[in-house]
């Protein structure tokens, strides 16, 4: 392969591969010409006599269009049209470049069919999505200082919570399997590339239009239903609206071919010799969750394609008058909007549970608990989502039935927290900055799982329903869990990933910077929901502001330690890069004995000889890759 | 076990034990929202009680085992492996965790649908499909209706001639059935000190009931985003009263509503004009 890239440079560039090396300016005005086309057609088939309804159309149409034509130009069409027209075959030197062999900084600027590049991007996207969400939080909670607007007006405030929620349930939907799923799920199980690699790129290159969309409300003048969308209200809103439903049902494609790709590729391309009783739980936590994304996301999907009617064609599938329902919106929304929850958190437990063993040394205690764990969840995450239904008056007569099967979750979300603590009971525990955010993982969980227990029961959500209870229940879940995940990922990985390592003492204080803040904050806010505020008001009770205060500088220090963590990050890893040792935390993982940088096809030959990464009193690798870096006993340093 | 392990785990056994039992002294003594300004509340404050008592001694044990574990199996960071008794699992604790969390979340379920069943008897029987209710008697609930609109409730006292008004008034000891619905978009009326909270849906009569036990003046707001407004959907001017102060308040509102009353229309679920009819 190498002799092949090597090869090609010397030979005039084909046409494809010209039209990728200048995708992301083709996807430009490609996304250009399909607003235009989009709006015009939208304008023209609805809008004849009315000119607001026809905007609304074009709108929609318009950004539906904008983000084909952005595919067109990054190049998604070309292999499908070259085939319809009867073309040659793409040769090896066009597949080498899609796969970025020797592509240097371009090849991430370009459509990439190398999952490690894929995996490189999505950290990109997904710091970036954090960062312009939290500034959005910041926003919010200056605003709530005071009890009566002062900052913001109505308007801007609601839109302000619209692009929060919204960004962060993006972030939150990729957070864990974009990075680290797409570059290490194909390492971890043997496999040289992902099953469907194009489709691969896709599910990445769905975000930044997602993301430039949902922005574009503000010139729209934004939606007021944040990202719940609930109808009848979202029929009111303006422009903006449209933004948000074009943007959420990319978001909601990216989530299920993501999930089809890693269901597949786990099926079908692990090595011989890894059984499913061998793959490492990581992949595990991926590969049930991509079950979740597959069946979850199109429910979404559909239920903006009927949202999309009603506003256009004026169908009225969500609103009473004309004999819909809102109900039906609540419950295709949160049909998706709860295994959503669960889309964010079980990569996230795969991760953790991953990185204990490297940092106890010891081996995984209960690793078929752990699946019985993932795999419970899964299943029952299909069954609780009327439980955000409690108070709406729908089936009253169910509510017993979601009180049980919700407060059953726990059982399965249980056994990950039995595995934790019975790997951790006879560890040799290392407090390296990852070993620092697993533990604060598992204390922020477990105040999300304990919250959630009174959120379960009916009789006491009747009072803590629709407040900041609830507002900072799934704080610790989705920020406190999930995104501490990530921060130890991140930490953990990309020493493998780049090459070089965020800086330890620094990475320490911003641990406990964030670990506090983060809880001064959303203690705070838990107060204030069991005392009455309910979520997106802009004015409250005089009686909730000290409580406010207290959340608001707390969010500040948050805010600052998160802008610390991607400073450490873009310090040490692009300005001034500190190399890292290789296998630094001295794992058994496969993925920490393939060479750094690991290889365009990860692999010289199949790896064989499977085992759990975890032998960590043997200090047996996973595989045998033809290579191993020593891993125990400090014998290296 | 070496004894200095012994040690350590009776030292974050005890810390854990003092902290069970003080946390659990502190829940089950302390006052716990939403108070006792209705029987409802009550009932509520007395469930969230019950699970924070039961909840706070599972948190801290394990919060504690993490704990004892960190602190009990620090190495410094590149220290020698020599691991000890390596376990892949065991089945006894194994067992003894799942038994233990399937008995707990049966006996919560069980908990909390009686305690449902207590607090809304007969709640999901009255939906849109009930038939209209008849003026009561002394001895039935007195109904109010809750009208969510953007942005207000109006009060509707079907059993008072149908009078509307903007201001909530509840007479003190009397059960009181409340109908919410709505006229445009999804709302939700929360009386927090009542411990009433129900989704206002149009077309939808969600109904709730609660006896106020306590006089005073309280605050209503809406609990579900319903657009541009929605943080300004709240009035400090909800009170509950004695009966002759309601008795009194209920003829002032039917002397000045004489006029119209005879127009308002009878308890219905339907409201005219509907705002979201479209194509008219």
């Amino acid at each position: 392969m190498a002799a092949v890239a090597v090869a090609a440079r010397g030979t005039a560039p084909s046409l494809s591969r010209r039209l990728h090396a200048w995708g992301l300016l083709l996807a430009v005005v490609g996304a250009a010409v399909g607003f235009f086309v989009g709006y015009a057609l939208g304008s023209l088939a609805i809008g004849e006599g009315n000119a607001s309804l026809g905007s609304n159309a074009g709108i929609l149409l318009g950004y539906a269009l904008s983000a084909v034509g952005f595919l067109a130009g990054m190049g998604f069409f070309n292999y499908p049209v070259a085939r319809l027209l009867g073309r040659p075959v793409p040769t090896a030197e066009d597949e080498a470049y899609l796969h970025g062999e020797g592509g240097g900084l371009a090849r991430y600027f370009r459509l990439t069919t190398d999952h490690k590049v894929i995996g490189m991007q999505y950290v990109v996207a997904i710091l970036a999505f954090l960062f312009v969400g939290g500034l959005g939080a910041m926003f919010i909670r200056t605003e709530l200082l005071t009890p009566t607007p002062t900052t913001a007006t109505a308007e801007t405030y609601l839109t302000l919570v619209g692009l929060h929620s919204t960004l962060m349930i993006f972030m939150a939907s990729a957070a864990i399997i974009g990075p680290f799923g797409n570059y290490f799920v194909p390492i971890m199980i043997g496999a040289r590339n992902m099953a469907f690699p194009r489709l691969e790129a896709l599910t990445f290159w769905l975000l930044p239009p997602a993301g430039l969309i949902l922005l574009s409300t503000v010139f729209l003048g934004g939606f007021t239903t944040g990202w719940t969308g609930y109808a009848p209200l979202a029929d009111q809103n303006v422009l903006g609206m449209d933004s948000y439903l074009v943007a959420f049902s990319l978001i909601g494609l990216s989530i299920m071919l993501s999930g089809l790709n890693m269901i597949v590729t786990v099926i079908t391309l692990r090595a011989p010799g890894l059984r499913f009783t061998r793959l490492p739980i990581f992949v595990w936590g991926v590969f049930v969750t991509s079950f979740l994304g597959l069946l979850a996301a199109p429910a979404l999907i559909g239920a903006i394609a009927m949202e999309a009617f009603d506003r256009t064609y004026h169908t009225t599938l969500f609103v009473p008058a004309g004999g819909g329902s809102p109900y039906l919106w609540e419950n295709l929304f949160w049909f998706f909007g709860h295994p959503e929850v669960y889309i964010f958190i079980l990569p996230a437990f795969g991760l953790i549970m991953e990185m204990l063993p490297v940092f106890t040394r010891r081996p995984l205690w209960g690793y078929r608990v752990a699946i019985g764990g993932l795999v419970g969840v899964t299943v029952l995450s299909f069954t609780v989502w009327q439980h955000h239904l409690f108070v709406s008056g729908l089936a009253p007569a169910l509510r017993p039935f979601y009180m049980f099967s919700t407060e059953a979750i726990s059982v399965p979300t249980g056994l990950i927290y039995l595995v934790a603590l019975g790997t951790l009971w006879r560890a040799r525990v290392r407090f390296s900055t990852p070993m620092l955010f697993i533990g604060a993982f598992l204390f922020n969980f477990l105040i999300g799982g304990f919250t959630g227990v009174f959120l379960s029961d009916v009789p006491s959500d009747f009072t803590l329903h629709g407040g900041y209870f609830v507002q900072a229940h799934f704080h610790y879940t989705i920020m406190g869990a999930e995104v501490f995940a990530l921060m130890a990922g991140l930490v953990y990985y990309l020493p493998k990933m780049t090459g070089r390592t965020m800086d330890t003492r620094l990475t320490r204080f911003q641990f406990w910077a964030v670990f506090l803040s983060f809880n001064g904050t959303f203690l705070s806010l838990l107060s204030v929901g069991i005392l009455g505020m309910p979520r997106r008001v802009i004015n409250y009770a005089q009686y909730l502001q000290p409580l406010n205060v207290s959340a608001t500088i707390f969010a500040y220090l948050l805010g600052g330690s998160m802008l610390l963590f991607l400073g450490i990050l873009i310090w040490n890893i692009v300005v001034r890069p500190v190399p890292a040792k290789e296998n630094l935390w001295e794992s058994l993982g496969v993925e920490w004995h393939v060479p750094t940088p690991t290889p365009a096809h990860n692999f010289e030959t199949v790896p064989t000889n499977w085992s759990l990464p975890y032998d960590y009193d043997t200090g047996r690798v996973a595989a045998d890759v033809g290579r191993s870096v020593p891993a125990l006993g400090g014998a290296t340093l | 076990m070496t004894d200095k392990r012994r040690r350590y785990i009776r030292m974050f056994a005890l810390v854990w034990f003092i902290l069970a039992v003080a946390g659990d002294i502190g829940l089950a003594l302390g006052p716990t929202p939403p108070f006792t300004a209705s029987d409802l509340a009550s009932s509520q404050s007395t469930v969230i009680k019950v699970l924070s008592v039961i909840a706070w001694p599972v948190f801290s044990a394990v919060l504690a085992v993490i704990a004892f574990t960190l602190f009990a199996n620090r190495v410094a960071p590149h220290e020698g492996d020599v691991p000890p008794r390596e376990l892949r699992g065991d089945s006894r604790p194994q067992i003894a965790w799942i038994t233990a969390s399937i008995v707990i979340v049966l006996s919560l379920a069980v908990y909390g649908t009686v305690a449902l069943a207590n607090d809304q008897p007969g709640a999901g029987i009255s939906t849109a499909s009930a038939s209209l209710p008849q003026p009561a008697s002394a001895s039935d609930p007195l109904e109010v209706q809750v009208i969510a609109q953007q942005w207000w409730f109006t009060y509707r006292y079907p059993t008072y001639g149908g009078i509307e008004t903007p201001q909530l008034v509840l007479p003190v000891g009397q059960k009181i059935q409340f109908h919410v619905t709505s006229l445009d978009v999804v709302h939700s009326f929360w009386f927090y000190a009542l411990g009433v909270k129900a989704d206002a849906v149009p077309l939808n009569d969600n109904v709730f009931t609660a006896t106020p036990s306590q006089t005073g003046t309280y605050r209503v707001q809406c609990s579900e985003l319903c657009g541009l407004w929605h943080g300004n959907m709240n009035a400090d001017d909800a009170m509950v009263v004695s009966s002759s102060d309601f008795s009194n308040w209920i003829q002032q509102q039917q002397a000045m509503d004489a006029p119209i009353l005879k127009y308002l229309p009878a308890y219905s679920h339907t409201y005219a004009p509907n705002p979201l009819s479209y194509g008219s």
